[in-house]
């Protein structure tokens, strides 16, 4: 068995020089200190990038994306298609996880400030991509095209739509016309299928070529040490084997889920019937959808809610150009406000994602 | 002595109270110089109420009725109105009767509310005119001859009301000009009533047509507030209906109200307010009032459960029935008191209606038919229930069970057609249909069962994934343990 491996190894090797990229692999090190456990979120959003694209093409085999046969679509694939259930709910489920996993892995990358000098571009795109992650989120969501989804869309991207000049030619971007119909459901499908996975794949081609040209950040108080004193482990195979290790038990995780709470299909939507009481945004745009609550009707003589937009989007335009603005990190110095603002956002998104699911 | 003093002082008191009352409309001018020229109004207001309580023309028309010189009593500066009209008849008349002081005055106990009750009318709406109101109060009282309403000659005393709302209401030419849709036969229809008849015979009792509209508060049949509303239509008619003492020269039971209240009908209109159930009028008619023939009973319930009465109509039992005048529906459903069909009307049992005319011993084969038609729905009711019930098991182990959900309602549609089967007596087509529904309840307890089983299949898919999935990943820890000693 070793040697038929080790054949098809030396015919690929022959053709590819696949020793050089081992040899590469080899040579490539990962710090180990007290946070090396944030390493492996960026490993696990792949893991979950990979389930999503590999469960999202078998659902495309069966989803009919017209707001005529979108829920009935769903519907044969939960019931007739042999483990169909399964993959709907793996996907619902790993969407879900992928975009924890990513707010993870984006905030482990901030405090560690691992986007400082030469990181800057691995940063812009690993922002670049969660937005995606989140957009993929919004666009798969109506895709079942039941009640919920279709409501949430329709609140969605009402306030999309408060965004100042280009908010009303965005909403009817987004929804294809004046109101949420079938057109949004062909225009987010197109989106959710076509679109940003392009777009995300090229994004994710960047980030990882960038990470093994540049290797692993280390963090400041790590790379203040000795090289004497400094901890490592080859990429390949430790690391790898490591990563590989947390994906069986994630995908073990994943299973349970996806059996003992299956994604489930509520009722078909119906655009002529009155939204359901307490209609929510899902769990990862909660906290923005309550805060925007808390903003009163007019501050001055602008909208309260078009405030609030800015603001959230001033902060999302800040924490993208991050690498660019402390400058005290790049220079290897520590930055307490940083941490701080960092930390701000953290309690913010939980407390308001916790007021949010309560009301 | 005392005494005396008492008699003569109560004597004078008398005299001059009743001299005064006879000494104004002794002095009213008015009446007293169009009385001598033959007035019909003149003549007329003799008769009227007000004019035994002392009100004079001038109340009305305005002027000064204390002079004689015609020029000053009919002069602008004495306040002279001349006939009121439009709006301003009404408003003559509400001077003293919207006002409770100046009834009190006279003595009247009569409600002060009428106004107000017809303004907000479907009468005190504006006329095509678009200046007054569709009604005024002389419309309906007159205007010189005004008598109490328990006088008979009062033409809104019960037994002249059909006449006196008839003057418009069955008048095409002037309805068409408010609500063309709205018939005009009401009175016709009335005097073939019950109630019309007896009405006509001068029975003041039997409901005409304030009883149930009202009187200076009629609104809209459409308007949830009126009396004839569908919802309210029972207590309206209970109203009198269930009055025992009032019913009582009658003769007729006063129990329907109770009856119907508790009836499946009742229930619909009256508790879940579903307007499309009957109410009283649906089956006795409205303004033609009258209980249906033992005939016409099929035809009465058929115009809502038009299937069932077509099948008997063709059934074995319409014939039986009619040679032994037997009522069709209400002999087995009953009439005020319908409660939900269940499967117990039906068969052999001591509470089945069957049973009542077919015996063990019975010579026709009715016996055993109701006894095989009542074994084949009770089966096709288990298996709806089994099937739901599975179905429903399914659903809450978060089972997509969307079809057979889907086929449960066929069934359930199979077995309320089963039931209206039942109404042909015909054992072949009842069992044709008792067959489809158990079709499909087989189809529903497969898919529901396979549903179930893939559930547990799940569940030991999951186990034996994990199982395999950790006890790779126990290998490549061991794997990586061993790799990171060397």
């Amino acid at each position: 068995m070793k040697n038929y491996f080790k054949c098809l190894y030396n015919w690929i090797d022959e053709r590819v020089q696949l020793e050089d990229l081992v040899k590469f692999m080899g040579k490539k090190y990962v710090p180990v200190h007290r946070h090396s456990i944030w390493y492996y979120f960026g490993g696990v959003s792949l893991f979950f990038f990979i389930i999503q694209v590999t469960t999202g093409i078998l659902l495309l085999f069966y989803y009919k994306g017209s707001s005529d046969l979108a829920f009935e679509s769903v519907q044969f694939i939960m019931s007739k298609v042999q483990f169909g259930w399964l993959v709907r709910s793996i996907h619902a489920w790993a969407a879900n996880l992928f975009i924890l996993s990513a707010f993870v892995h984006m905030f482990s990358v901030y405090f560690e400030k691992a986007y400082r000098k030469p990181r800057e571009m691995t940063w812009i795109t690993g922002m670049l991509m969660f937005f995606m992650c989140l957009g993929f989120g919004f666009s798969g969501y109506l895709l079942p095209w039941n009640t919920l989804s279709f409501f949430a869309t329709k609140v969605g991207t009402d306030i999309a739509g408060n965004v100042p000049i280009i908010g009303g030619p965005l909403k009817v971007f987004i929804r294809g016309g004046d109101d949420v119909t079938g057109a949004t459901l062909s225009r987010l499908f197109g989106f959710h299928v076509a679109l940003f996975p392009g777009i995300f794949t090229i994004l994710l081609g960047i980030h990882l070529i960038l990470i093994q040209r540049q290797g692993i950040s280390e963090p400041v108080h790590f790379s203040e040490k000795p090289a004497s004193e400094k901890k490592t482990m080859p990429f390949f195979p430790n690391f790898l084997l490591r990563d590989l290790l947390l994906w069986l038990i994630v995908l073990n995780v994943l299973a349970i889920l996806a059996v003992f709470l299956p994604a489930d299909l509520g009722i078909k939507a119906n655009p002529f019937a009155s939204a359901p009481a307490g209609i929510k945004p899902e769990w990862y745009f909660l906290f923005m959808f309550q805060s925007l609550k808390y903003f009163p009707s007019h501050i001055l003589f602008a909208d309260g809610e078009t405030v609030g937009i800015l603001l959230f989007g001033a902060a999302g335009v800040l924490w993208l150009l991050i690498p660019f603005w402390d400058r005290k990190s790049s220079r290897g110095e520590q930055n307490r406000f940083v941490n701080y603002l960092g930390l701000f956002a953290v309690i913010f998104i939980i407390i308001l994602t916790f007021l949010g699911w309560l009301s | 002595m005392k005494k005396k003093i008492i008699i003569l002082t109560l004597f004078f008191f008398s005299a001059l109270l009743f001299g005064q009352k006879k000494n104004e409309a002794s002095s009213d001018q008015c009446f007293i110089c169009h009385e001598s020229v033959g007035s019909t109004e003149a003549d007329l207001y003799k008769k009227d109420i007000h004019f035994s309580k002392g009100i004079s023309c001038a109340d009305c028309h305005g002027g000064n009725s204390q002079t004689d010189d015609m020029d000053k009593a009919m002069s602008k500066a004495a306040g002279y109105k001349g006939v009121p009209k439009g709006n301003a008849i009404t408003q003559s008349c509400i001077r003293c009767h919207a006002n409770p002081a100046m009834m009190k005055k006279y003595g009247s106990k009569i409600p002060t509310n009428q106004y107000a009750n017809l303004k907000n009318s479907v009468h005190g709406r504006l006329a095509i005119n678009g200046s007054e109101m569709i009604v005024q109060c002389i419309t309906c009282h007159n205007a010189h001859g005004i008598v109490a309403v328990d006088n008979p000659a009062s033409p809104v005393y019960p037994t002249n009301i059909p006449a006196t709302c008839g003057k418009c209401h069955s008048d095409p030419v002037f309805m068409r000009a408010y609500n063309p849709a709205l018939p005009v036969d009401q009175v016709q229809k009335y005097r073939t009533s019950v109630h019309g008849i007896r009405n006509a015979k001068g029975d003041p009792k039997p409901a005409q047509c304030v009883s149930c509209h009202g009187s200076h508060d009629i609104l809209s049949v459409k308007d949830p507030r009126a009396r004839v509303y569908p919802t309210n239509i029972p207590s309206t008619c209970s109203h009198c209906h269930s009055n025992a003492e009032y019913m009582k020269q009658y003769k007729i039971p006063t129990d329907q109200f109770a009856n119907y209240s508790k009836s499946v009908h009742g229930i619909a209109l009256l508790q879940k307010h579903d307007i499309s159930a009957p109410a009283c009028n649906s089956c006795h008619g409205n303004h033609g009032a009258t209980p249906p023939g033992i005939e016409s009973i099929s035809e009465v319930c058929g115009t809502c459960h038009a299937l069932n009465a077509e099948l008997f109509s063709s059934s074995p039992h319409k014939k039986a029935f009619d040679e032994r005048k037997l009522p069709e529906c209400t002999t087995c459903h009953s009439n005020h008191l319908i409660i939900t069909a269940t499967n117990k009307l039906l068969g052999v049992s001591q509470d089945a209606v069957c049973s009542k005319c077919h015996k063990p011993n019975d010579p026709s084969k009715g016996y055993m038919v109701a006894k095989e038609m009542k074994q084949m729905i009770d089966s096709l009711d288990s298996s709806e229930k089994n099937d739901s019930a599975l179905v429903h098991e399914a659903e809450q182990k978060g089972m997509e069970v969307g079809d057979a959900l889907f086929k449960l309602r066929d069934a359930h549609q199979a077995r309320l057609e089963s039931r209206t089967m039942v109404h042909s007596f015909n054992e072949a087509k009842f069992n044709e249909t008792v067959n489809k529904g158990l079709k499909v309840t087989t189809e529903v307890k497969t898919e529901a069962e396979a549903a179930i089983h893939e559930y547990y299949f799940r569940r030991i898919g999951l186990g034996i994934s994990v199982l395999i999935i950790s006890f790779l990943a126990l290998l490549l820890y061991l794997y990586i343990r061993r790799l990171e000693r060397k």
